[in-house]
């Protein structure tokens, strides 16, 4: 590309202020929304993943079993595909947590001793699919007194329940979310071509000229695109620094509110990694919105010349 | 070099040329004449390859333009130095920026830009008004921009589509002078004109030519060609 072919692209943005400051602020609210949806789909899917992961599956055992018997489950749990972080709790370990537990009332602490607590294996799935399957299999082992869920989420059904409206949640927040973000990403394209068809209407002359002149279709286009272009790029920064901003802000708020579950990354490396990425992404589809939009603006006015 | 060979243009049911023929040689000074609608514009635009002849060819250096492909033109275009009657210069340009566009469009080097906008600027006599845009120039300066425009690619021919008739006498005479000029270092130039005056008193000199169109009867056109010798 020339230096003719740049400054005719600067001076062209130069002319039509509003033109430019329109297509700008449409594209900043479009990636704007593009970059908040791809964060909150990021934490709904930390989110799920956090349910997903914590340990989900007690197996209590008998009370007069051998340290070898416990191992040898330990290890063919820890073998299962299905099944991920096998942690052994022993009866002392589980009057430990059930002190914390109960840390507000002493008086309940007092009343129980280590032997009052069955020892137990626990685990989180690879897939809830897999749930049932297992407590079948886990009834089925002699060592095994019990199979149960965590206990602060309740029984089998309500862990299935909430897991899956979890998931349900977060497939419906994507497809709106994609609905949405597609139907802005339209409405931006539209705004381009319409600006850049606008620009041509002013430029007809121009173009007809440097058509005479010998121009090739690509030294013609190549002013607009890049026109397009800088207002895509300006349009995504600004969008993605707005949001940026916004979850920096609100990132200690949001982090006390979930407590435990890592909605968002807590290193900042992390964080600006993630939304680093983003902004590669949200490049790579704002010089694609451009360059189709200016593209198609530039052959629709070649065409009815 | 060039060579039009029963060329006929009509738009819908208006015959604009029929069976024009004639030849140009490399150097030759040519005037295509004729009053307004005997077609003088649509010729050149026929050879400027904007538009396309219904019947007939036109070779330019052995190569008919009507074969050619349309990603093709603009490389054509490029062989052709075109001054319009109406100047077609980019008014939001400068005099200098109006000709860099041109060397832009041929890719010609950027670090010689500057050496050749200037020599055909000193060429056509505006050599102080580099910086000034068309809007601060007169008519007969904004031709000469346009003029220098086309020498700079450096072309094989320059077409001149009544690049007086938008000029008083003494500006026209300039920019004929200019012409000659060119004409003179070897291009060959090929200027539509409605203007007797001019082709009497630059059509008898040597290497000249005169192509004289009549405005069509009807659907037919009769077509002449003369050719003025030396008389010397």
């Amino acid at each position: 590309m020339s230096s003719i072919q740049v400054k005719t692209a600067f001076s062209s943005i130069r002319r039509s202020p509003f033109q430019a400051a329109a297509a700008i602020f449409v594209l900043t609210i479009t990636f704007f929304i593009v970059t908040m949806l791809a964060t909150l789909v990021y934490s709904s899917d930390r989110v799920l993943k956090h349910f997903e992961t914590r340990p989900q599956i007690i197996a209590f055992l008998e009370d007069d079993i051998s340290a070898k018997d416990v191992s040898v489950l330990q290890v063919k749990l820890g073998n299962d595909e299905r099944i991920k972080n096998v942690v052994y709790i022993s009866k002392d370990e589980a009057l430990v947590i059930y002190k914390e537990a109960t840390v507000d009332n002493p008086l309940l602490s007092e009343l129980v001793s280590p032997s009052s607590f069955p020892a137990s294996l626990e685990f989180s799935l690879a897939d809830l699919i897999y749930a049932e399957e297992i407590i079948d299999e886990l009834g089925n082992e002699e060592i095994v007194n019990e199979v149960g869920f965590t206990a602060n989420i309740g029984g089998r059904a309500e862990l299935k329940d909430a897991v899956s409206r979890l998931r349900t949640i977060t497939k419906y927040f994507r497809i709106g979310g994609a609905i949405f973000v597609g139907a802005l990403m339209f409405t931006s394209f539209l705004v381009l071509l319409i600006i850049i068809g606008m620009r041509l209407t002013s430029r007809r002359q121009e173009v007809e000229i440097l058509d005479l002149i010998g121009a090739t279709g690509a030294f013609i286009r190549a002013p607009i695109v890049l026109e397009a272009v800088i207002y895509a790029l300006v349009g995504v920064f600004l969008g993605w620094l707005l949001a940026l901003i916004l979850v920096l802000y609100s990132t200690p708020s949001v982090i006390v509110y979930f407590g435990n579950i890592s909605v968002l990354p807590r290193d900042t490396l992390e964080l600006l990694t993630f939304f680093g990425i983003l902004l590669g992404i949200q490049i790579i589809i704002g010089i694609l919105l451009a360059v189709s939009g200016s593209s198609l603006a530039v052959a629709r006015a070649r065409k009815t010349k | 070099m060039l060579k039009v060979k029963g060329v006929t243009k009509t738009y819908g049911t208006i015959v604009a040329l029929t069976d024009v023929s004639f030849e140009v040689e490399k150097g030759n000074f040519v005037f295509v004449t004729g009053p307004s609608g005997s077609g003088k514009t649509t010729l050149l635009r026929l050879i400027l390859k904007d538009i396309t002849p219904n019947k007939g060819k036109i070779i330019l250096d052995g190569k008919d333009i009507g074969n050619l492909k349309r990603k093709e033109i603009p490389a054509y275009r490029q062989e052709i130095g075109m001054v319009f009657q109406d100047f077609r210069i980019l008014p939001e340009r400068t005099v200098r920026e109006n000709i860099e566009v041109a060397l832009a469009i041929i890719k010609a080097p950027s670090d010689e830009w500057n050496k050749r906008v200037n020599e055909v600027l000193e060429v056509v006599g505006l050599g102080d008004r580099k910086d000034l845009f068309p809007s601060q120039l007169s008519g007969g300066e904004i031709q000469r921009v346009s003029l220098a425009r086309a020498l700079v690619v450096e072309p094989k021919i320059i077409l001149a589509d009544e690049p007086t008739g938008n000029l008083d006498w003494e500006t026209a005479e300039g920019i004929m002078e200019l012409f000659e000029k060119i004409n003179k270092k070897g291009k060959t130039v090929i200027v539509a004109t409605h203007h007797e005056l001019i082709v009497e008193k630059h059509g008898g000199k040597l290497n000249r030519k005169v192509v004289k169109l009549t405005k069509p009867k009807k659907r037919k056109v009769e077509t002449k060609e003369k050719e003025i010798k030396n008389k010397s």
